[in-house]
Protein backbone atom coordinates (compact mmCIF):
# COMPACT_ATOMS: atom_id res chain seq x y z
CA UNK A 1 0.00 0.00 0.00
CA UNK A 2 1.08 3.21 -0.66
CA UNK A 3 2.00 5.33 2.49
CA UNK A 4 -1.01 6.79 4.33
CA UNK A 5 -1.17 10.73 4.29
CA UNK A 6 -4.12 12.88 5.63
CA UNK A 7 -6.69 12.24 2.40
CA UNK A 8 -6.26 8.35 3.06
CA UNK A 9 -9.81 6.55 3.93
CA UNK A 10 -9.55 5.11 6.88
CA UNK A 11 -11.70 2.15 5.67
CA UNK A 12 -8.63 1.96 2.90
CA UNK A 13 -6.59 1.28 5.25
CA UNK A 14 -8.22 -1.54 7.33
CA UNK A 15 -9.31 -3.36 3.87
CA UNK A 16 -5.75 -3.08 2.51
CA UNK A 17 -4.57 -4.11 5.73
CA UNK A 18 -7.08 -5.75 8.59
CA UNK A 19 -4.25 -5.99 11.38
CA UNK A 20 -4.24 -1.87 11.82
CA UNK A 21 -8.02 -2.54 13.21
CA UNK A 22 -6.27 -2.79 16.44
CA UNK A 23 -4.28 0.30 15.87
CA UNK A 24 -6.78 2.29 15.31
CA UNK A 25 -8.98 1.00 18.53
CA UNK A 26 -5.54 2.71 20.23
CA UNK A 27 -6.50 5.77 18.90
CA UNK A 28 -10.17 5.07 19.86
CA UNK A 29 -11.37 4.50 16.55
CA UNK A 30 -13.72 1.68 15.84
CA UNK A 31 -15.08 -0.17 12.89
CA UNK A 32 -17.99 1.17 11.06
CA UNK A 33 -15.61 4.22 10.14
CA UNK A 34 -17.75 5.09 7.22
CA UNK A 35 -15.53 7.09 4.17
CA UNK A 36 -14.10 9.37 6.86
CA UNK A 37 -10.63 9.97 6.03
CA UNK A 38 -7.17 10.37 8.11
CA UNK A 39 -7.70 14.54 8.72
CA UNK A 40 -11.50 13.52 9.73
CA UNK A 41 -11.17 10.95 11.98
CA UNK A 42 -8.44 12.83 13.66
CA UNK A 43 -9.97 16.24 13.74
CA UNK A 44 -12.96 14.81 16.16
CA UNK A 45 -10.89 13.26 18.39
CA UNK A 46 -7.96 15.69 18.86
CA UNK A 47 -5.60 13.41 17.66
CA UNK A 48 -2.14 14.58 16.20
CA UNK A 49 -2.59 13.55 12.15
CA UNK A 50 1.06 13.81 11.46
CA UNK A 51 1.72 11.21 14.65
CA UNK A 52 -1.20 9.30 13.76
CA UNK A 53 0.00 8.77 9.92
CA UNK A 54 3.58 7.90 11.62
CA UNK A 55 2.48 5.43 13.86
CA UNK A 56 0.02 3.50 11.03
CA UNK A 57 2.76 3.74 8.23
CA UNK A 58 5.51 2.47 10.90
CA UNK A 59 3.25 -0.24 11.39
CA UNK A 60 2.28 -1.40 8.24
CA UNK A 61 5.54 -1.07 6.19
CA UNK A 62 8.60 -3.05 7.81
CA UNK A 63 10.79 -1.02 6.24
CA UNK A 64 9.41 2.59 6.98
CA UNK A 65 11.12 4.27 9.99
CA UNK A 66 10.50 7.67 9.33
CA UNK A 67 13.77 9.27 12.23
CA UNK A 68 13.39 12.58 11.22
CA UNK A 69 9.12 12.42 11.19
CA UNK A 70 9.25 10.78 14.55
CA UNK A 71 11.71 13.23 16.07
CA UNK A 72 8.91 15.79 15.72
CA UNK A 73 7.06 14.22 18.75
CA UNK A 74 7.41 14.24 22.15
CA UNK A 75 8.78 11.52 24.31
CA UNK A 76 5.80 11.49 26.28
CA UNK A 77 2.77 11.56 23.12
CA UNK A 78 5.20 8.04 21.92
CA UNK A 79 4.78 6.76 25.39
CA UNK A 80 1.32 7.39 25.66
CA UNK A 81 0.52 5.21 22.39
CA UNK A 82 2.82 2.74 23.44
CA UNK A 83 0.93 2.14 26.42
CA UNK A 84 -2.01 1.55 25.03
CA UNK A 85 -0.79 -1.34 23.08
CA UNK A 86 0.44 -2.95 26.82
CA UNK A 87 -3.47 -2.28 27.70
CA UNK A 88 -4.27 -3.93 24.55
CA UNK A 89 -1.55 -6.56 24.97
CA UNK A 90 -3.13 -7.21 28.85
CA UNK A 91 -6.83 -7.54 28.16
CA UNK A 92 -7.03 -8.31 24.68
CA UNK A 93 -3.95 -10.65 23.48
CA UNK A 94 -2.73 -12.19 25.90
CA UNK A 95 -6.30 -13.21 27.08
CA UNK A 96 -7.46 -14.55 23.82
CA UNK A 97 -4.39 -16.56 22.75
CA UNK A 98 -4.96 -18.36 26.78
CA UNK A 99 -8.76 -18.75 26.14
CA UNK A 100 -7.54 -20.45 22.43
CA UNK A 101 -5.35 -22.50 23.89
CA UNK A 102 -8.08 -23.38 27.20
CA UNK A 103 -10.07 -24.96 24.11
CA UNK A 104 -7.17 -26.59 21.81
CA UNK A 105 -6.35 -28.38 25.19
CA UNK A 106 -9.93 -29.29 26.40
CA UNK A 107 -11.34 -30.49 22.93
CA UNK A 108 -8.67 -32.61 22.10
CA UNK A 109 -9.71 -35.85 20.94
CA UNK A 110 -7.19 -37.97 23.42
CA UNK A 111 -4.80 -36.00 26.26
CA UNK A 112 -2.11 -34.44 24.36
CA UNK A 113 0.90 -33.79 26.35
CA UNK A 114 2.74 -32.10 23.53
CA UNK A 115 -0.49 -29.40 24.04
CA UNK A 116 -0.12 -28.77 27.68
CA UNK A 117 3.74 -28.09 27.16
CA UNK A 118 3.26 -25.47 24.66
CA UNK A 119 0.86 -24.02 26.82
CA UNK A 120 3.58 -24.02 29.42
CA UNK A 121 5.66 -22.41 26.66
CA UNK A 122 3.24 -19.62 26.26
CA UNK A 123 2.79 -19.08 30.18
CA UNK A 124 6.40 -18.40 30.19
CA UNK A 125 6.28 -15.60 27.42
CA UNK A 126 3.08 -14.33 29.27
CA UNK A 127 4.74 -13.71 32.04
CA UNK A 128 7.79 -12.37 30.50
CA UNK A 129 5.54 -9.53 28.77
CA UNK A 130 4.03 -8.93 31.74
CA UNK A 131 6.81 -8.17 34.04
CA UNK A 132 7.63 -6.05 30.62
CA UNK A 133 4.45 -4.18 30.85
CA UNK A 134 5.17 -3.92 34.51
CA UNK A 135 8.43 -2.06 34.45
CA UNK A 136 6.98 0.17 31.60
CA UNK A 137 4.49 1.52 33.71
CA UNK A 138 5.70 1.65 36.78
CA UNK A 139 9.36 2.79 36.46
CA UNK A 140 10.75 3.43 32.67
CA UNK A 141 7.43 5.33 31.21
CA UNK A 142 7.37 7.75 34.46
CA UNK A 143 10.98 8.35 34.64
CA UNK A 144 10.86 9.92 30.95
CA UNK A 145 7.52 11.60 31.27
CA UNK A 146 8.72 12.97 34.69
CA UNK A 147 12.52 13.75 33.62
CA UNK A 148 10.74 17.22 33.50
CA UNK A 149 12.90 17.99 30.26
CA UNK A 150 11.95 19.38 27.25
CA UNK A 151 12.15 16.63 24.67
CA UNK A 152 13.60 17.92 21.81
CA UNK A 153 16.29 14.95 20.83
CA UNK A 154 17.15 13.47 17.28
CA UNK A 155 16.92 9.87 18.24
CA UNK A 156 20.05 7.93 17.39
CA UNK A 157 19.65 5.66 14.48
CA UNK A 158 20.66 2.21 15.64
CA UNK A 159 22.07 -0.09 13.12
CA UNK A 160 19.88 -3.36 14.47
CA UNK A 161 17.35 -3.66 16.79
CA UNK A 162 18.00 -4.62 20.31
CA UNK A 163 18.09 -8.64 20.27
CA UNK A 164 14.60 -9.02 22.29
CA UNK A 165 14.28 -12.37 24.13
CA UNK A 166 10.38 -11.99 24.33
CA UNK A 167 11.14 -11.61 20.43
CA UNK A 168 13.04 -14.55 20.29
CA UNK A 169 10.53 -16.98 22.04
CA UNK A 170 7.70 -15.83 20.65
CA UNK A 171 9.19 -16.83 17.34
CA UNK A 172 10.08 -19.78 19.16
CA UNK A 173 6.38 -21.05 19.93
CA UNK A 174 5.46 -20.40 16.53
CA UNK A 175 7.94 -22.86 15.15
CA UNK A 176 7.02 -25.11 17.65
CA UNK A 177 3.52 -25.30 16.75
CA UNK A 178 3.91 -24.92 13.08
CA UNK A 179 7.14 -27.78 13.06
CA UNK A 180 7.29 -29.77 15.74
CA UNK A 181 3.58 -30.29 17.30
CA UNK A 182 2.67 -33.76 17.39
CA UNK A 183 -0.54 -36.29 18.27
CA UNK A 184 -4.25 -35.79 18.13
CA UNK A 185 -5.77 -32.28 18.36
CA UNK A 186 -8.89 -30.63 16.83
CA UNK A 187 -7.30 -28.56 13.74
CA UNK A 188 -9.55 -25.49 13.95
CA UNK A 189 -8.39 -24.78 17.14
CA UNK A 190 -4.72 -25.02 16.37
CA UNK A 191 -5.43 -22.67 14.01
CA UNK A 192 -6.85 -20.22 16.09
CA UNK A 193 -4.00 -20.52 18.28
CA UNK A 194 -1.16 -19.70 15.44
CA UNK A 195 -2.88 -17.20 14.35
CA UNK A 196 -3.51 -15.50 17.43
CA UNK A 197 0.49 -15.85 17.94
CA UNK A 198 1.38 -14.65 14.98
CA UNK A 199 -0.69 -11.34 15.29
CA UNK A 200 1.36 -10.91 18.88
CA UNK A 201 4.30 -11.29 17.37
CA UNK A 202 3.66 -8.96 14.59
CA UNK A 203 2.30 -6.76 16.94
CA UNK A 204 5.51 -7.03 19.38
CA UNK A 205 7.98 -6.41 16.43
CA UNK A 206 6.38 -3.40 14.89
CA UNK A 207 6.04 -1.65 18.35
CA UNK A 208 9.43 -3.05 19.53
CA UNK A 209 10.97 -1.15 16.51
CA UNK A 210 9.53 2.31 18.45
CA UNK A 211 10.51 1.02 21.47
CA UNK A 212 14.08 0.60 20.57
CA UNK A 213 14.82 2.78 18.07
CA UNK A 214 12.89 6.11 19.58
CA UNK A 215 12.19 5.77 22.96
CA UNK A 216 15.38 3.88 24.68
CA UNK A 217 17.54 6.56 22.57
CA UNK A 218 15.41 8.93 24.02
CA UNK A 219 15.90 7.19 27.32
CA UNK A 220 19.33 6.91 27.51
CA UNK A 221 20.34 10.18 26.71
CA UNK A 222 18.55 11.51 29.85
CA UNK A 223 20.83 9.51 31.76
CA UNK B 1 13.64 -14.75 1.84
CA UNK B 2 14.44 -18.91 0.50
CA UNK B 3 15.88 -20.83 3.12
CA UNK B 4 18.18 -22.41 -0.06
CA UNK B 5 21.38 -20.94 -1.38
CA UNK B 6 23.27 -22.28 -4.03
CA UNK B 7 27.05 -21.44 -5.13
CA UNK B 8 28.24 -21.11 -8.71
CA UNK B 9 31.25 -22.17 -9.25
CA UNK B 10 32.28 -21.91 -13.13
CA UNK B 11 34.71 -20.03 -15.24
CA UNK B 12 31.83 -19.35 -18.41
CA UNK B 13 30.61 -16.21 -16.73
CA UNK B 14 27.55 -15.51 -18.96
CA UNK B 15 26.84 -19.08 -17.92
CA UNK B 16 26.97 -18.54 -14.49
CA UNK B 17 24.70 -15.58 -14.54
CA UNK B 18 22.05 -17.16 -16.73
CA UNK B 19 21.41 -19.97 -14.12
CA UNK B 20 21.89 -17.43 -11.22
CA UNK B 21 19.09 -15.38 -12.56
CA UNK B 22 17.08 -18.88 -13.21
CA UNK B 23 17.44 -20.08 -9.98
CA UNK B 24 16.06 -16.88 -8.34
CA UNK B 25 13.47 -16.03 -10.52
CA UNK B 26 12.12 -19.59 -11.25
CA UNK B 27 13.10 -21.67 -8.22
CA UNK B 28 13.26 -19.17 -5.32
CA UNK B 29 16.62 -19.83 -4.32
CA UNK B 30 19.17 -17.72 -3.02
CA UNK B 31 21.74 -17.92 -5.56
CA UNK B 32 25.47 -16.27 -6.09
CA UNK B 33 28.49 -16.36 -8.19
CA UNK B 34 31.64 -18.05 -6.02
CA UNK B 35 34.81 -16.32 -6.73
CA UNK B 36 38.31 -17.92 -6.65
CA UNK B 37 38.51 -17.04 -2.49
CA UNK B 38 35.23 -19.59 -2.44
CA UNK B 39 37.37 -22.31 -0.44
CA UNK B 40 39.33 -20.05 1.35
CA UNK B 41 36.29 -17.87 2.66
CA UNK B 42 33.87 -21.41 3.48
CA UNK B 43 32.35 -21.51 6.20
CA UNK B 44 31.51 -25.48 6.95
CA UNK B 45 28.60 -24.57 9.45
CA UNK B 46 26.85 -23.09 6.72
CA UNK B 47 27.84 -24.47 3.72
CA UNK B 48 25.52 -23.69 0.81
CA UNK B 49 22.47 -26.06 -0.12
CA UNK B 50 23.91 -26.72 -3.37
CA UNK B 51 27.06 -25.92 -5.57
CA UNK B 52 26.49 -25.91 -9.24
CA UNK B 53 30.30 -26.38 -10.86
CA UNK B 54 31.88 -26.83 -14.10
CA UNK B 55 34.07 -29.74 -15.00
CA UNK B 56 37.35 -28.29 -14.36
CA UNK B 57 36.27 -27.35 -10.43
CA UNK B 58 34.86 -30.79 -9.93
CA UNK B 59 38.65 -32.65 -10.98
CA UNK B 60 40.51 -29.86 -9.35
CA UNK B 61 38.20 -30.22 -5.68
CA UNK B 62 37.32 -33.91 -5.68
CA UNK B 63 38.34 -34.60 -2.06
CA UNK B 64 35.55 -31.76 -1.28
CA UNK B 65 32.78 -32.51 -3.75
CA UNK B 66 32.47 -35.89 -3.55
CA UNK B 67 31.16 -36.14 -0.50
CA UNK B 68 28.70 -33.35 -0.88
CA UNK B 69 27.51 -35.57 -3.88
CA UNK B 70 24.19 -35.31 -3.21
CA UNK B 71 24.41 -31.69 -3.25
CA UNK B 72 26.49 -30.92 -6.17
CA UNK B 73 25.25 -30.39 -9.88
CA UNK B 74 28.28 -30.69 -12.62
CA UNK B 75 27.91 -28.15 -15.65
CA UNK B 76 28.43 -30.19 -18.53
CA UNK B 77 27.49 -30.71 -22.53
CA UNK B 78 27.12 -34.64 -21.79
CA UNK B 79 25.86 -36.34 -18.37
CA UNK B 80 28.69 -37.77 -16.06
CA UNK B 81 28.18 -41.42 -14.40
CA UNK B 82 27.40 -41.09 -10.91
CA UNK B 83 27.03 -37.56 -10.43
CA UNK B 84 24.31 -34.65 -11.30
CA UNK B 85 25.02 -33.01 -14.20
CA UNK B 86 23.08 -30.30 -15.84
CA UNK B 87 23.28 -30.71 -19.35
CA UNK B 88 24.01 -27.01 -20.31
CA UNK B 89 23.46 -27.66 -24.20
CA UNK B 90 19.45 -28.90 -23.68
CA UNK B 91 16.78 -26.35 -24.50
CA UNK B 92 14.83 -24.59 -21.88
CA UNK B 93 12.10 -26.44 -20.99
CA UNK B 94 14.90 -29.08 -20.63
CA UNK B 95 16.90 -27.34 -18.46
CA UNK B 96 13.76 -26.28 -16.07
CA UNK B 97 12.48 -29.70 -15.95
CA UNK B 98 16.32 -31.12 -15.08
CA UNK B 99 16.83 -28.52 -12.44
CA UNK B 100 13.62 -28.72 -10.96
CA UNK B 101 14.33 -32.69 -10.68
CA UNK B 102 17.62 -31.98 -9.07
CA UNK B 103 16.77 -29.58 -6.96
CA UNK B 104 13.93 -31.82 -5.27
CA UNK B 105 16.51 -34.24 -5.08
CA UNK B 106 19.09 -32.26 -2.83
CA UNK B 107 16.05 -30.88 -0.95
CA UNK B 108 15.32 -33.88 0.43
CA UNK B 109 18.92 -34.85 1.20
CA UNK B 110 18.97 -31.94 3.03
CA UNK B 111 16.35 -32.22 5.03
CA UNK B 112 16.51 -35.92 6.29
CA UNK B 113 20.05 -34.30 7.80
CA UNK B 114 17.91 -32.48 10.32
CA UNK B 115 17.95 -35.49 12.56
CA UNK B 116 19.73 -34.39 15.57
CA UNK B 117 22.85 -36.67 16.28
CA UNK B 118 23.35 -38.18 20.06
CA UNK B 119 25.96 -35.66 20.67
CA UNK B 120 23.82 -32.73 20.10
CA UNK B 121 21.32 -34.43 22.22
CA UNK B 122 23.24 -34.79 24.84
CA UNK B 123 24.10 -31.33 24.37
CA UNK B 124 19.93 -30.48 24.21
CA UNK B 125 19.48 -32.66 27.45
CA UNK B 126 21.85 -30.30 29.40
CA UNK B 127 20.62 -27.17 27.88
CA UNK B 128 17.67 -28.22 29.06
CA UNK B 129 18.36 -29.20 32.78
CA UNK B 130 19.76 -25.63 33.14
CA UNK B 131 23.48 -26.14 32.78
CA UNK B 132 26.08 -23.06 30.88
CA UNK B 133 28.06 -23.53 28.00
CA UNK B 134 30.71 -23.95 30.90
CA UNK B 135 29.48 -26.89 32.56
CA UNK B 136 28.22 -28.96 29.45
CA UNK B 137 31.84 -28.26 28.24
CA UNK B 138 33.03 -29.85 31.68
CA UNK B 139 30.51 -32.73 32.00
CA UNK B 140 30.78 -33.78 28.22
CA UNK B 141 34.55 -32.70 28.30
CA UNK B 142 34.56 -30.90 24.80
CA UNK B 143 35.72 -27.38 24.60
CA UNK B 144 33.29 -24.09 24.85
CA UNK B 145 33.82 -23.67 21.21
CA UNK B 146 32.52 -27.14 20.69
CA UNK B 147 29.59 -26.85 22.57
CA UNK B 148 28.83 -23.12 20.70
CA UNK B 149 28.60 -25.49 17.90
CA UNK B 150 26.61 -27.67 18.80
CA UNK B 151 23.84 -24.88 20.08
CA UNK B 152 24.09 -23.20 16.91
CA UNK B 153 23.47 -26.72 14.75
CA UNK B 154 20.94 -27.57 17.24
CA UNK B 155 19.45 -23.89 16.31
CA UNK B 156 19.78 -24.58 13.06
CA UNK B 157 17.97 -28.04 12.73
CA UNK B 158 15.38 -27.09 14.80
CA UNK B 159 14.80 -23.68 14.53
CA UNK B 160 14.78 -22.72 17.70
CA UNK B 161 17.01 -19.89 19.52
CA UNK B 162 16.18 -19.40 23.03
CA UNK B 163 16.92 -21.69 26.19
CA UNK B 164 13.82 -22.13 26.81
CA UNK B 165 12.04 -22.98 23.48
CA UNK B 166 15.25 -25.93 23.64
CA UNK B 167 14.06 -26.97 26.61
CA UNK B 168 10.41 -27.16 26.37
CA UNK B 169 11.66 -29.09 22.80
CA UNK B 170 13.30 -31.15 24.64
CA UNK B 171 10.07 -32.30 27.50
CA UNK B 172 7.81 -32.69 24.39
CA UNK B 173 10.39 -35.74 22.86
CA UNK B 174 11.73 -36.93 26.21
CA UNK B 175 14.74 -36.12 26.41
CA UNK B 176 14.91 -34.68 29.92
Amino acid sequence: MALINKDTKLSEIILHEPSTITVLDRFGIAMGVGDATVAHACDTRHIDVNFFTAILNTYINENYFPQEVLAQFSAPQIVDYLSKTNDYYEKNVLPNIERHFAFLIGKAPSHNNNLIIMKQFFDEVKNELHHRIIDDRERWFPEICNSGQEINLTPQPSLEDTNDTIEDKIDDLINMLVVHLKGDYDHNLGYAVIVAVFSLKKDIKQNNRIRNRFLRPISNAMK
Amino acid sequence: MSEYRAVILTTNQLEAIGLRELLRNVFDIDAYIGDKFFFKSLNVNNEPSFFFIDQSTFVGNLSFFLPRKAKTVVLNKEDIDEMNTLRTSACENELIDMLSRLLRTGKKEENTSTALSSREIEVLRLIASGHINKEIAQELNISVNTVLTHRKNLTAKLGIKSVSGLSFYAMMNGIV
